[in-house]
């Protein structure tokens, strides 16, 4: 099976029509399903959070059969996403969509369970070493994404389990849990 | 002078015709009994033979085909009656319906690749890729299911009334299983196909001396009936036609199974 770094090709991806948008509803219906799947398990396999609808994107083009989604094919399949609420348009230009392979909700529970986990119910931390401190190597949080950390926390402030509060400077902004 | 058949003649040739009526009859009769006996010892040693070579039938998918074939020259079908002497000599009649026990059947199995399979061939698939469907789901058999296997179960599926039809075109059999139907120029348009996978307006017309009209006319209702895909990043501009049914969607160039 055609792999991608340690991931896993579906064998559609191998077969030339599925890179055409189809024109016959129900067939285009399939192939919409099919890529939002692997867009969705491929990004949360390699912790892909942007997708750039003009940049190379590996899934956006197969060099074994020659094919490349055309914009409107990549627009319509990352549209579905986002009309499922797996995903964000970041401009109105609908160049950059911001993956949400968990939903802002669930990476609120995940950040609360971090925080149990860990005995940091009511401690400070800055927001860069939830992502990036000792921690969080190896959990899902490593590497999050800044805006979609900064929206969880933004939700779990409003829900009263933390304070966000500016530091020094950008990178310290921190949080003081009350879990 | 010559003589006139005298009442005497006539009586005496109908009574030959009699005659010879009754010995054609007897002859007959003596015959249909000679058959009727030939047969019964056939049929005889037929069931001992199965008796005997049991696992061979079971583990042997040449020799199951070989053996079908005897069997239906007598008019034997061991499949007939799940609850027959066969089946319960064989266990075979288990091996393609298995009803009671829903997962194993053949038939079943077949229905179930078929509708699963359905939105990405359009309901058309070939023998070949139906077979290895199930020869994957089927891992744990000792016996592997052949192309006749399915062929047979299908067979019982028509008399099911399910709508499960076998097509050859070209070089290969196809299992529709919706009712679609398709006409000569549609399966004239598949046959092509088996060559890449795929088929140009250009080079339908080209092979088969058509109008345009006449090859876009087919393709749109192929189209329609999702039995076919548009391609359009072919490098030479040239869009293509490509049918699942005539190439596996488990093998593709650049898929190693």
């Amino acid at each position: 099976m055609q792999k991608l770094g340690d991931f896993k090709l579906p064998q559609f991806f191998n077969y030339p029509p599925y890179f055409t948008l189809q024109p016959v509803r129900d067939t285009r219906e399939k192939q919409i399903q099919l890529w939002k799947e692997l867009i969705l398990d491929f990004c949360k396999s390699q912790k892909v959070f942007l997708i750039g609808v003009e940049e190379d994107f590996p899934l956006f083009s197969n060099s074994a059969i020659d094919r490349t989604l055309s914009h409107e094919a990549r627009e319509t399949f990352l549209s579905a996403i986002v009309g499922e609420g797996r995903a964000e348009w970041l401009d109105k230009g609908r160049r950059k969509c911001l993956i949400l392979w968990h939903r802002i909700q669930d990476w609120a529970d995940i950040i609360l369970k971090f925080v149990r986990e860990n005995g940091l119910e009511d401690s400070v931390m800055t927001v860069e070493e939830i992502r990036s401190g000792t921690e969080s190597l190896g959990t899902e949080l490593e590497g999050i994404d800044r805006t979609i950390l900064m929206r969880a926390l933004k939700l779990l402030e409003n829900k009263g389990k933390l304070a966000l509060f500016k530091g020094t400077s950008a990178d310290d902004e921190g949080v003081k849990f009350s879990v | 002078m010559r003589r006139r058949p005298g009442i005497g003649g006539l009586q005496k040739a109908a009574a030959a015709r009699d005659q010879y009526r009754l010995l054609g009859e007897n002859v007959a009769k003596l015959r249909t009994d000679m058959m009727k006996e030939q047969l019964a010892t056939f049929k005889s040693q037929l069931e001992e033979f199965a008796r005997k070579h049991k696992n061979d039938i079971r583990k042997n998918p040449a020799f199951r085909a070989q053996f079908h074939e005897m069997c239906a020259k007598v008019g034997v079908d061991p499949l007939a009656s799940n609850k027959g002497f066969w089946a319960e000599l064989l266990g075979i009649g288990d091996f393609y319906y298995e009803l009671g026990n829903i997962d194993t059947g053949i038939g079943v199995q077949i229905i179930e690749v078929c509708m699963q399979t359905r939105s990405l061939n359009g309901g058309l698939i070939s023998l070949q890729e139906l077979c290895s469907h199930l020869r994957q789901r089927r891992k744990k058999d000792r016996e592997a299911v052949t192309e006749d296997d399915c062929l047979r179960a299908i067979s019982k599926l028509k008399v099911l009334g399910s709508g499960f039809e076998v097509i050859t075109i070209g070089k290969k059999k196809l299992v529709r299983s919706v009712p679609t139907e398709l006409n000569k120029d549609h399966n004239q348009i598949l046959e092509l196909a088996q060559g890449q996978g795929f088929v140009t307006v250009e080079e339908v017309q080209r092979r088969l001396s058509w109008t345009s009209g006449r090859v876009i006319d087919a393709l749109e209702t192929l189209l329609e009936e999702g039995l076919a895909m548009i391609d359009n990043g072919s490098k030479d501009g040239k869009c293509q036609y490509w049918f699942p049914c005539v190439s596996s969607v488990y093998s593709f160039v650049g898929s190693d199974i």
